[in-house]
Protein backbone atom coordinates (compact mmCIF):
# COMPACT_ATOMS: atom_id res chain seq x y z
CA UNK A 1 0.00 0.00 0.00
CA UNK A 2 1.55 3.33 -0.95
CA UNK A 3 1.70 5.53 2.11
CA UNK A 4 0.30 9.00 1.85
CA UNK A 5 3.17 11.39 2.19
CA UNK A 6 2.55 14.22 4.59
CA UNK A 7 4.91 17.15 4.79
CA UNK A 8 5.29 18.76 8.16
CA UNK A 9 4.48 22.43 7.91
CA UNK A 10 4.77 23.34 11.53
CA UNK A 11 7.49 23.22 14.09
CA UNK A 12 6.98 21.36 17.33
CA UNK A 13 8.58 22.88 20.33
CA UNK A 14 9.36 20.30 22.95
CA UNK A 15 11.01 21.53 26.09
CA UNK A 16 14.42 19.95 25.93
CA UNK A 17 15.17 19.08 29.49
CA UNK A 18 15.14 19.98 33.13
CA UNK A 19 11.44 20.56 33.60
CA UNK A 20 10.31 19.43 37.00
CA UNK A 21 8.47 16.35 38.05
CA UNK A 22 9.76 13.18 39.55
CA UNK A 23 12.61 13.74 41.91
CA UNK A 24 12.79 10.00 42.34
CA UNK A 25 15.82 8.73 44.22
CA UNK A 26 16.42 5.82 41.87
CA UNK A 27 15.69 2.48 43.45
CA UNK A 28 18.64 0.73 44.96
CA UNK A 29 21.36 3.20 44.00
CA UNK A 30 23.07 5.66 46.29
CA UNK A 31 24.69 7.94 43.72
CA UNK A 32 22.26 10.04 41.71
CA UNK A 33 23.91 9.01 38.44
CA UNK A 34 24.04 5.23 38.98
CA UNK A 35 21.39 2.80 37.76
CA UNK A 36 21.41 -0.68 39.25
CA UNK A 37 21.18 -3.35 36.55
CA UNK A 38 20.55 -7.05 36.98
CA UNK A 39 20.64 -10.23 34.95
CA UNK A 40 18.97 -13.53 35.57
CA UNK A 41 16.29 -11.98 37.73
CA UNK A 42 13.01 -13.79 37.67
CA UNK A 43 9.85 -12.16 36.38
CA UNK A 44 9.34 -10.67 32.98
CA UNK A 45 13.04 -10.12 32.27
CA UNK A 46 13.95 -13.80 32.45
CA UNK A 47 15.93 -14.69 29.34
CA UNK A 48 19.55 -15.80 29.39
CA UNK A 49 22.19 -13.04 29.25
CA UNK A 50 19.59 -10.33 29.50
CA UNK A 51 20.31 -7.12 31.42
CA UNK A 52 17.45 -5.16 32.96
CA UNK A 53 16.83 -2.13 35.16
CA UNK A 54 13.98 0.12 36.21
CA UNK A 55 13.01 3.61 35.12
CA UNK A 56 10.49 6.10 36.42
CA UNK A 57 8.01 7.61 33.96
CA UNK A 58 6.00 10.70 34.88
CA UNK A 59 3.23 12.68 33.30
CA UNK A 60 5.17 15.70 31.96
CA UNK A 61 5.56 18.48 34.48
CA UNK A 62 3.66 16.68 37.23
CA UNK A 63 4.45 14.40 40.13
CA UNK A 64 2.21 11.66 38.70
CA UNK A 65 4.91 9.03 38.32
CA UNK A 66 5.28 5.31 37.92
CA UNK A 67 8.41 3.22 38.42
CA UNK A 68 8.57 0.36 35.94
CA UNK A 69 10.85 -2.64 36.38
CA UNK A 70 12.06 -5.25 33.87
CA UNK A 71 13.34 -2.65 31.43
CA UNK A 72 15.88 -4.12 28.98
CA UNK A 73 19.19 -2.21 29.02
CA UNK A 74 20.16 -1.96 25.37
CA UNK A 75 23.31 -0.33 24.00
CA UNK A 76 22.23 -1.43 20.49
CA UNK A 77 19.16 0.82 20.29
CA UNK A 78 18.12 4.36 21.13
CA UNK A 79 15.29 5.63 23.30
CA UNK A 80 12.79 4.65 25.97
CA UNK A 81 10.05 2.21 24.90
CA UNK A 82 7.39 1.01 27.35
CA UNK A 83 4.51 -1.39 26.77
CA UNK A 84 1.32 0.66 27.06
CA UNK A 85 -0.23 -2.29 28.92
CA UNK A 86 2.06 -1.68 31.93
CA UNK A 87 1.66 2.12 31.97
CA UNK A 88 -0.92 3.43 34.40
CA UNK A 89 -0.35 7.17 33.98
CA UNK A 90 -1.53 9.18 31.01
CA UNK A 91 1.17 10.75 28.84
CA UNK A 92 0.95 13.45 26.21
CA UNK A 93 0.33 12.13 22.67
CA UNK A 94 2.52 13.73 19.98
CA UNK A 95 0.47 14.99 17.04
CA UNK A 96 1.38 16.12 13.56
CA UNK A 97 -1.66 18.37 13.44
CA UNK A 98 -4.97 18.26 15.32
CA UNK A 99 -6.40 14.75 14.96
CA UNK A 100 -3.26 13.40 13.30
CA UNK A 101 -1.56 11.31 15.98
CA UNK A 102 2.05 10.17 15.61
CA UNK A 103 3.03 6.51 15.84
CA UNK A 104 6.32 4.74 15.39
CA UNK A 105 7.57 1.43 14.13
CA UNK A 106 10.99 0.22 15.19
CA UNK A 107 12.66 -2.94 13.89
CA UNK A 108 15.46 -4.97 15.43
CA UNK A 109 18.16 -7.26 14.05
CA UNK A 110 16.32 -10.35 15.30
CA UNK A 111 13.43 -9.54 12.96
CA UNK A 112 11.15 -8.35 15.76
CA UNK A 113 9.33 -5.04 15.55
CA UNK A 114 7.45 -2.72 17.91
CA UNK A 115 4.51 -0.50 16.98
CA UNK A 116 2.94 2.16 19.16
CA UNK A 117 2.38 5.79 20.01
CA UNK A 118 4.98 8.52 20.34
CA UNK A 119 4.18 10.31 23.59
CA UNK A 120 5.89 12.96 25.66
CA UNK A 121 6.97 11.84 29.14
CA UNK A 122 9.22 12.90 31.97
CA UNK A 123 11.81 10.16 32.37
CA UNK A 124 13.76 9.76 35.60
CA UNK A 125 17.00 7.78 35.47
CA UNK A 126 18.41 6.87 38.92
CA UNK A 127 18.45 10.08 40.99
CA UNK A 128 18.95 12.44 38.05
CA UNK A 129 16.54 15.31 37.37
CA UNK A 130 13.63 14.29 35.14
CA UNK A 131 14.07 14.85 31.40
CA UNK A 132 11.10 15.58 29.17
CA UNK A 133 11.40 13.40 26.08
CA UNK A 134 9.26 11.64 23.46
CA UNK A 135 9.04 7.93 24.27
CA UNK A 136 7.57 4.96 22.40
CA UNK A 137 4.44 3.59 24.06
CA UNK A 138 4.26 0.08 22.60
CA UNK A 139 0.72 -0.95 21.62
CA UNK A 140 -0.13 -3.17 18.63
CA UNK A 141 -3.64 -1.74 18.49
CA UNK A 142 -2.55 1.91 18.54
CA UNK A 143 -4.39 3.91 15.86
CA UNK A 144 -6.60 1.00 14.86
CA UNK A 145 -3.72 -1.30 13.86
CA UNK A 146 -3.15 -4.95 14.83
CA UNK A 147 -0.42 -7.49 15.59
CA UNK A 148 -0.13 -8.64 11.98
CA UNK A 149 -1.44 -5.59 10.11
CA UNK A 150 0.43 -2.42 10.96
CA UNK A 151 2.91 0.01 9.41
CA UNK A 152 5.83 -2.24 10.49
CA UNK A 153 4.73 -4.77 7.88
CA UNK A 154 5.70 -7.49 10.33
CA UNK A 155 4.35 -9.23 13.40
CA UNK A 156 4.79 -6.87 16.34
CA UNK A 157 5.23 -7.72 19.99
CA UNK A 158 2.13 -7.40 22.14
CA UNK A 159 2.96 -9.17 25.38
CA UNK A 160 5.72 -8.12 27.82
CA UNK A 161 6.13 -11.73 29.03
CA UNK A 162 6.60 -13.00 25.51
CA UNK A 163 8.93 -10.14 24.61
CA UNK A 164 10.86 -10.64 27.84
CA UNK A 165 10.66 -7.01 28.96
CA UNK A 166 8.23 -4.32 30.10
CA UNK A 167 10.19 -1.85 28.05
CA UNK A 168 13.59 -0.94 26.61
CA UNK A 169 16.10 1.65 27.79
CA UNK A 170 18.05 2.28 24.58
CA UNK A 171 21.27 4.00 25.64
CA UNK A 172 23.43 3.46 22.56
CA UNK A 173 25.65 5.77 20.57
CA UNK A 174 23.08 8.26 19.26
CA UNK A 175 20.85 11.07 20.52
CA UNK A 176 17.80 10.25 18.34
CA UNK A 177 16.55 6.83 17.25
CA UNK A 178 16.37 7.67 13.56
CA UNK A 179 17.94 11.10 13.23
CA UNK A 180 18.27 13.24 10.14
CA UNK A 181 17.02 10.47 7.79
CA UNK A 182 13.56 10.70 9.34
CA UNK A 183 13.69 14.48 9.56
CA UNK A 184 14.36 14.83 5.83
CA UNK A 185 12.39 11.93 4.31
CA UNK A 186 8.62 11.59 4.51
CA UNK A 187 8.91 8.04 3.15
CA UNK A 188 10.99 6.68 6.05
CA UNK A 189 9.83 3.45 7.71
CA UNK A 190 9.88 4.77 11.32
CA UNK A 191 7.37 7.59 11.80
CA UNK A 192 3.69 7.67 10.85
CA UNK A 193 0.79 10.03 11.20
CA UNK A 194 -2.53 8.32 11.83
CA UNK A 195 -6.19 9.27 11.70
CA UNK A 196 -9.15 6.90 11.76
CA UNK A 197 -7.07 3.71 11.42
CA UNK A 198 -5.15 5.06 8.42
CA UNK A 199 -1.46 5.67 8.92
CA UNK A 200 0.93 7.33 6.47
CA UNK A 201 4.68 7.80 6.82
CA UNK A 202 5.83 11.31 7.72
CA UNK A 203 9.02 13.25 8.11
CA UNK A 204 9.53 13.66 11.86
CA UNK A 205 11.47 16.64 13.21
CA UNK A 206 14.25 15.68 15.61
CA UNK A 207 12.29 17.18 18.52
CA UNK A 208 9.44 14.69 17.92
CA UNK A 209 11.68 11.65 17.59
CA UNK A 210 12.20 9.06 20.32
CA UNK A 211 15.47 9.95 22.02
CA UNK A 212 18.21 8.65 24.24
CA UNK A 213 17.25 10.20 27.60
CA UNK A 214 20.89 10.37 28.67
CA UNK A 215 21.80 13.14 26.23
CA UNK A 216 19.07 15.36 27.74
CA UNK A 217 20.49 15.15 31.28
CA UNK A 218 21.76 18.49 32.61
CA UNK A 219 25.37 17.39 33.18
CA UNK A 220 25.86 13.60 32.87
CA UNK A 221 24.84 13.71 29.22
CA UNK A 222 27.83 12.57 27.19
CA UNK A 223 27.50 8.80 27.61
CA UNK A 224 27.23 5.86 29.96
CA UNK A 225 29.52 3.39 31.67
CA UNK A 226 28.54 -0.27 32.03
CA UNK A 227 30.24 -2.07 34.91
CA UNK A 228 29.45 -5.75 35.23
CA UNK A 229 31.26 -8.46 37.21
CA UNK A 230 32.51 -11.63 35.58
CA UNK A 231 30.89 -15.03 36.13
CA UNK A 232 32.35 -18.57 36.41
CA UNK A 233 32.83 -20.67 33.27
CA UNK A 234 29.69 -22.62 34.14
CA UNK A 235 27.68 -19.41 34.44
CA UNK A 236 25.83 -17.76 37.28
CA UNK A 237 22.16 -17.68 38.27
CA UNK A 238 22.09 -13.89 38.67
CA UNK A 239 24.16 -10.81 37.92
CA UNK A 240 24.23 -7.39 39.51
CA UNK A 241 26.06 -4.38 38.12
CA UNK A 242 25.63 -0.75 37.23
CA UNK A 243 25.12 1.78 34.49
CA UNK A 244 26.78 5.05 35.46
CA UNK A 245 25.52 8.14 33.65
CA UNK A 246 28.11 10.56 32.27
CA UNK A 247 31.77 10.12 31.39
CA UNK A 248 34.18 12.30 33.38
CA UNK A 249 31.37 14.57 34.55
CA UNK A 250 31.35 13.57 38.24
CA UNK A 251 33.79 12.12 40.78
CA UNK A 252 32.39 8.61 40.24
CA UNK A 253 32.62 8.48 36.46
CA UNK A 254 36.18 9.52 35.62
CA UNK A 255 37.81 6.96 33.30
CA UNK A 256 40.89 5.35 34.84
CA UNK A 257 44.17 5.42 32.90
CA UNK A 258 44.58 2.80 30.17
CA UNK A 259 41.12 3.01 28.64
CA UNK A 260 41.18 2.88 24.82
CA UNK A 261 38.58 4.70 22.71
CA UNK A 262 37.19 3.02 19.58
CA UNK A 263 35.35 5.57 17.48
CA UNK A 264 32.60 4.05 15.32
CA UNK A 265 31.65 5.01 11.78
CA UNK A 266 28.77 7.52 11.45
CA UNK A 267 26.25 4.65 11.52
CA UNK A 268 27.61 3.21 14.77
CA UNK A 269 29.55 0.25 13.42
CA UNK A 270 33.03 -0.95 14.33
CA UNK A 271 35.13 -3.43 12.40
CA UNK A 272 36.13 -6.83 13.77
CA UNK A 273 38.66 -9.10 12.10
CA UNK A 274 38.08 -12.74 13.01
CA UNK A 275 40.15 -15.57 11.50
CA UNK A 276 41.14 -13.27 8.63
CA UNK A 277 37.59 -12.17 7.79
CA UNK A 278 36.55 -8.55 8.27
CA UNK A 279 33.11 -8.10 9.80
CA UNK A 280 30.89 -5.19 10.75
CA UNK A 281 30.46 -5.05 14.48
CA UNK A 282 28.35 -3.78 17.30
CA UNK A 283 28.93 -3.98 21.06
CA UNK A 284 25.42 -4.65 22.27
CA UNK A 285 24.06 -5.50 25.72
CA UNK A 286 20.77 -6.40 23.99
CA UNK A 287 22.28 -9.43 22.19
CA UNK A 288 22.31 -12.55 24.33
CA UNK A 289 25.68 -13.92 23.17
CA UNK A 290 28.65 -13.53 20.88
CA UNK A 291 27.26 -13.98 17.38
CA UNK A 292 29.75 -14.47 14.56
CA UNK A 293 30.24 -16.75 11.58
CA UNK A 294 32.57 -19.73 12.02
CA UNK A 295 31.88 -22.86 9.99
CA UNK A 296 34.35 -24.88 12.12
CA UNK A 297 32.18 -24.57 15.24
CA UNK A 298 29.32 -27.10 15.34
CA UNK A 299 25.81 -25.78 15.90
CA UNK A 300 23.79 -27.18 18.76
CA UNK A 301 21.43 -30.04 17.86
CA UNK A 302 18.11 -29.09 16.26
CA UNK A 303 15.97 -27.22 17.07
CA UNK A 304 18.29 -25.03 19.19
CA UNK A 305 20.60 -23.79 16.48
CA UNK A 306 20.85 -20.30 17.96
CA UNK A 307 24.13 -21.34 19.58
CA UNK A 308 27.37 -23.21 19.01
CA UNK A 309 27.96 -26.51 20.75
CA UNK A 310 31.69 -27.32 20.43
CA UNK A 311 32.76 -30.58 22.12
CA UNK A 312 35.40 -28.71 24.10
CA UNK A 313 35.36 -25.02 24.99
CA UNK A 314 36.89 -23.06 22.12
CA UNK A 315 39.55 -20.46 22.99
CA UNK A 316 39.19 -17.75 20.36
CA UNK A 317 40.20 -14.17 19.71
CA UNK A 318 39.22 -11.36 17.39
CA UNK A 319 40.59 -7.88 16.75
CA UNK A 320 38.37 -4.83 17.10
CA UNK A 321 39.13 -1.70 15.07
CA UNK A 322 37.76 1.80 15.51
CA UNK A 323 37.67 4.26 12.62
CA UNK A 324 40.29 6.17 14.65
CA UNK A 325 42.68 3.30 13.80
CA UNK A 326 42.70 2.12 17.42
CA UNK A 327 42.73 -1.66 17.66
CA UNK A 328 42.54 -4.31 20.37
CA UNK A 329 42.75 -8.06 20.27
CA UNK A 330 40.00 -9.50 22.44
CA UNK A 331 40.26 -13.11 23.64
CA UNK A 332 36.98 -14.90 24.28
CA UNK A 333 35.63 -18.38 24.82
CA UNK A 334 32.72 -20.30 23.39
CA UNK A 335 31.54 -23.28 25.43
CA UNK A 336 28.99 -25.95 24.58
CA UNK A 337 25.67 -24.11 24.91
CA UNK A 338 23.68 -27.29 25.48
CA UNK A 339 25.84 -28.00 28.55
CA UNK A 340 25.59 -24.38 29.75
CA UNK A 341 21.85 -23.87 29.45
CA UNK A 342 20.82 -26.20 32.24
CA UNK A 343 19.77 -23.77 34.98
CA UNK A 344 22.09 -20.77 35.13
CA UNK A 345 21.14 -17.54 33.36
CA UNK A 346 24.34 -15.51 32.86
CA UNK A 347 27.28 -16.77 30.81
CA UNK A 348 30.52 -15.26 29.52
CA UNK A 349 31.04 -18.00 26.94
CA UNK A 350 27.75 -18.29 25.06
CA UNK A 351 28.21 -17.94 21.31
CA UNK A 352 26.29 -18.60 18.13
CA UNK A 353 26.33 -18.11 14.37
CA UNK A 354 25.48 -14.94 12.49
CA UNK A 355 24.61 -14.35 8.85
CA UNK A 356 27.62 -14.46 6.56
CA UNK A 357 27.18 -11.97 3.77
CA UNK A 358 30.45 -11.67 1.95
CA UNK A 359 30.43 -7.88 1.94
CA UNK A 360 29.09 -7.56 5.44
CA UNK A 361 29.42 -10.50 7.81
CA UNK A 362 28.35 -9.59 11.33
CA UNK A 363 30.38 -9.88 14.51
CA UNK A 364 27.97 -9.10 17.33
CA UNK A 365 29.72 -8.59 20.67
CA UNK A 366 26.75 -9.25 22.93
CA UNK A 367 26.36 -9.27 26.70
CA UNK A 368 29.24 -11.74 27.38
CA UNK A 369 31.65 -9.02 26.20
CA UNK A 370 30.57 -6.77 29.09
CA UNK A 371 31.13 -9.35 31.85
CA UNK A 372 34.25 -8.53 33.85
CA UNK A 373 34.74 -5.27 31.95
CA UNK A 374 34.05 -1.59 32.31
CA UNK A 375 32.68 -0.39 28.95
CA UNK A 376 32.13 3.27 28.04
CA UNK A 377 29.54 4.28 25.43
CA UNK A 378 30.09 7.83 24.12
CA UNK A 379 27.10 9.59 22.53
CA UNK A 380 27.43 11.21 19.10
CA UNK A 381 28.64 14.80 19.13
CA UNK A 382 29.18 14.84 22.89
CA UNK A 383 32.72 15.63 24.07
CA UNK A 384 34.21 13.70 26.98
CA UNK A 385 37.60 12.98 28.49
CA UNK A 386 37.68 9.88 26.23
CA UNK A 387 36.93 11.82 23.04
CA UNK A 388 33.79 12.84 21.15
CA UNK A 389 31.11 10.21 20.40
CA UNK A 390 30.06 8.01 18.79
CA UNK A 391 32.53 5.66 20.45
CA UNK A 392 32.93 2.61 22.63
CA UNK A 393 35.85 2.54 25.06
CA UNK A 394 37.20 -0.16 27.34
CA UNK B 1 -12.89 -11.06 -30.27
CA UNK B 2 -13.20 -7.80 -32.20
CA UNK B 3 -10.90 -4.83 -31.67
CA UNK B 4 -13.58 -2.98 -29.72
CA UNK B 5 -13.93 -5.88 -27.27
CA UNK B 6 -10.13 -6.07 -26.93
CA UNK B 7 -9.96 -2.37 -26.05
CA UNK B 8 -12.75 -2.83 -23.50
CA UNK B 9 -10.89 -5.80 -21.98
CA UNK B 10 -7.67 -3.75 -21.68
CA UNK B 11 -9.57 -0.91 -20.02
CA UNK B 12 -11.16 -3.33 -17.55
CA UNK B 13 -7.76 -4.90 -16.80
CA UNK B 14 -6.14 -1.50 -16.20
CA UNK B 15 -9.03 -0.58 -13.93
CA UNK B 16 -8.73 -3.78 -11.93
CA UNK B 17 -4.93 -3.60 -11.63
CA UNK B 18 -4.92 0.03 -10.53
CA UNK B 19 -7.11 -0.76 -7.55
CA UNK B 20 -5.12 -3.73 -6.23
CA UNK B 21 -2.20 -3.46 -3.79
CA UNK B 22 1.29 -3.27 -5.26
CA UNK B 23 2.34 -6.79 -6.20
CA UNK B 24 5.82 -7.20 -4.87
CA UNK B 25 9.16 -8.47 -5.86
CA UNK B 26 10.58 -11.80 -4.74
CA UNK B 27 9.67 -14.55 -7.21
CA UNK B 28 7.95 -12.04 -9.48
CA UNK B 29 8.91 -10.47 -12.78
CA UNK B 30 11.41 -7.65 -13.10
CA UNK B 31 8.59 -5.20 -13.75
CA UNK B 32 7.71 -5.32 -10.05
CA UNK B 33 10.98 -3.51 -9.24
CA UNK B 34 9.43 -0.39 -10.74
CA UNK B 35 6.31 -0.89 -8.64
CA UNK B 36 8.45 -1.19 -5.49
CA UNK B 37 10.39 1.90 -6.45
CA UNK B 38 7.22 3.89 -7.04
CA UNK B 39 5.61 2.64 -3.81
CA UNK B 40 8.69 3.59 -1.79
CA UNK B 41 9.29 6.85 -3.68
CA UNK B 42 12.90 5.99 -4.52
CA UNK B 43 15.32 5.96 -7.44
CA UNK B 44 16.52 2.88 -9.28
CA UNK B 45 19.85 1.97 -10.89
CA UNK B 46 20.60 -1.14 -12.91
CA UNK B 47 23.85 -3.12 -12.97
CA UNK B 48 24.67 -6.22 -15.01
CA UNK B 49 26.49 -9.27 -13.60
CA UNK B 50 27.18 -12.64 -15.31
CA UNK B 51 23.82 -14.42 -15.53
CA UNK B 52 21.79 -11.79 -13.68
CA UNK B 53 21.27 -8.10 -13.08
CA UNK B 54 20.98 -6.05 -9.89
CA UNK B 55 18.38 -3.29 -9.63
CA UNK B 56 19.26 -0.93 -6.78
CA UNK B 57 16.51 1.22 -5.29
CA UNK B 58 17.75 4.14 -3.19
CA UNK B 59 15.20 5.56 -0.80
CA UNK B 60 15.12 7.45 2.53
CA UNK B 61 18.48 6.41 3.96
CA UNK B 62 18.18 2.90 2.56
CA UNK B 63 19.60 0.94 -0.36
CA UNK B 64 17.58 -2.03 -1.62
CA UNK B 65 18.96 -4.43 -4.22
CA UNK B 66 16.73 -6.73 -6.24
CA UNK B 67 18.50 -9.57 -8.07
CA UNK B 68 16.98 -10.49 -11.43
CA UNK B 69 17.87 -13.71 -13.30
CA UNK B 70 18.28 -13.73 -17.09
CA UNK B 71 14.71 -15.10 -17.43
CA UNK B 72 13.46 -11.94 -15.71
CA UNK B 73 12.57 -13.39 -12.30
CA UNK B 74 13.60 -11.73 -9.04
CA UNK B 75 15.40 -14.40 -7.02
CA UNK B 76 16.85 -12.33 -4.18
CA UNK B 77 16.62 -9.00 -2.39
CA UNK B 78 19.20 -7.37 -0.11
CA UNK B 79 18.99 -4.17 1.88
CA UNK B 80 21.00 -1.83 4.10
CA UNK B 81 20.04 1.40 5.79
CA UNK B 82 18.92 3.36 8.81
CA UNK B 83 15.92 1.11 9.41
CA UNK B 84 14.15 -1.89 7.94
CA UNK B 85 12.48 -1.93 4.51
CA UNK B 86 8.87 -2.88 3.82
CA UNK B 87 9.29 -6.65 3.64
CA UNK B 88 5.63 -7.20 2.76
CA UNK B 89 6.46 -5.38 -0.45
CA UNK B 90 9.84 -7.02 -1.10
CA UNK B 91 8.92 -10.62 -0.23
CA UNK B 92 5.59 -10.57 -2.03
CA UNK B 93 4.03 -14.01 -2.21
CA UNK B 94 6.68 -15.32 0.20
CA UNK B 95 5.86 -12.77 2.92
CA UNK B 96 3.34 -14.96 4.76
CA UNK B 97 5.80 -17.87 4.80
CA UNK B 98 8.38 -15.50 6.35
CA UNK B 99 5.90 -14.18 8.91
CA UNK B 100 4.83 -17.68 9.97
CA UNK B 101 8.44 -18.74 10.52
CA UNK B 102 9.24 -15.51 12.37
CA UNK B 103 6.22 -15.96 14.64
CA UNK B 104 7.26 -19.54 15.42
CA UNK B 105 10.79 -18.34 16.24
CA UNK B 106 9.48 -15.62 18.55
CA UNK B 107 7.37 -18.17 20.43
CA UNK B 108 10.45 -20.19 21.36
CA UNK B 109 11.64 -20.18 24.99
CA UNK B 110 14.08 -18.76 25.82
CA UNK B 111 13.60 -16.09 23.19
CA UNK B 112 17.11 -15.32 22.00
CA UNK B 113 17.92 -11.85 20.69
CA UNK B 114 20.48 -12.22 17.97
CA UNK B 115 20.95 -11.61 14.25
CA UNK B 116 18.17 -13.41 12.37
CA UNK B 117 18.89 -16.55 10.36
CA UNK B 118 15.65 -18.00 9.07
CA UNK B 119 15.25 -20.92 6.67
CA UNK B 120 11.81 -21.98 5.55
CA UNK B 121 10.67 -24.49 2.95
CA UNK B 122 11.21 -22.03 0.08
CA UNK B 123 13.03 -19.08 1.53
CA UNK B 124 16.15 -17.87 3.37
CA UNK B 125 15.94 -14.59 5.31
CA UNK B 126 18.90 -13.12 7.21
CA UNK B 127 18.96 -9.85 9.13
CA UNK B 128 21.50 -8.06 11.27
CA UNK B 129 22.57 -4.66 12.55
CA UNK B 130 21.83 -2.12 15.23
CA UNK B 131 20.36 1.38 15.60
CA UNK B 132 21.17 3.43 12.45
CA UNK B 133 22.61 0.50 10.50
CA UNK B 134 20.38 -2.46 9.64
CA UNK B 135 21.03 -4.89 6.86
CA UNK B 136 19.70 -8.15 5.53
CA UNK B 137 18.77 -10.29 2.58
CA UNK B 138 16.17 -12.77 1.42
CA UNK B 139 16.43 -15.28 -1.40
CA UNK B 140 14.73 -18.30 -2.91
CA UNK B 141 17.43 -21.03 -3.01
CA UNK B 142 15.62 -22.99 -5.73
CA UNK B 143 15.52 -19.90 -7.98
CA UNK B 144 19.24 -19.05 -7.82
CA UNK B 145 20.71 -19.02 -11.36
CA UNK B 146 23.32 -21.73 -11.98
CA UNK B 147 26.29 -19.37 -11.74
CA UNK B 148 25.09 -17.57 -8.59
CA UNK B 149 25.92 -18.56 -5.03
CA UNK B 150 24.38 -17.11 -1.88
CA UNK B 151 27.56 -15.13 -1.21
CA UNK B 152 26.86 -13.07 -4.35
CA UNK B 153 23.77 -11.66 -2.64
CA UNK B 154 25.06 -8.92 -0.39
Amino acid sequence: MPYRAVVIACLWLVSACGSGGGGNEGAGSHSPNVLTVTGGASGVCANVNQLCTQVTICQPGTSACQTISDILVDTGSIGVRIFGSVLSIPLQQEVESPGQIIGECVSFADGSALWGAVQLADVVLAGEPAVTVPIHVIAPTFAGQSISHNPCNSVVDSDPRKAGFNGILGIGLFTHDCGITCELNDNNTFYFSCAASTCGSIAAPLSTQVQNPVWLLPSDKNGVILTLPNVPATGAPVLSGSVTLGIGTAPNNSPPPGISTFTTDPSGSLTTVYKGTTAQSVIDTGSNGYFFPDSTLPLCPMPDQDFYCPLATANLSATLFGVNARQATVPFQVANAANLLTGNAVFNNLGGPSPFLSSSPTFDWGLPFFLGRVVFVGIEGQPSTLGTGPFYAF
Amino acid sequence: MGPWAQIMLVIILIYLTAGTPVWAALGQAKASVEKDRAAMGGQVQSKLAPGYSVETITVAGMSIKEYVSSDGTIFAVAWRGTGAPNLRLLLGAYFDEYLDALTELQNKKPRIRRPLMLKTENLVVERSGHARNMWGRAFIPSHLPAMVSPKDIQ
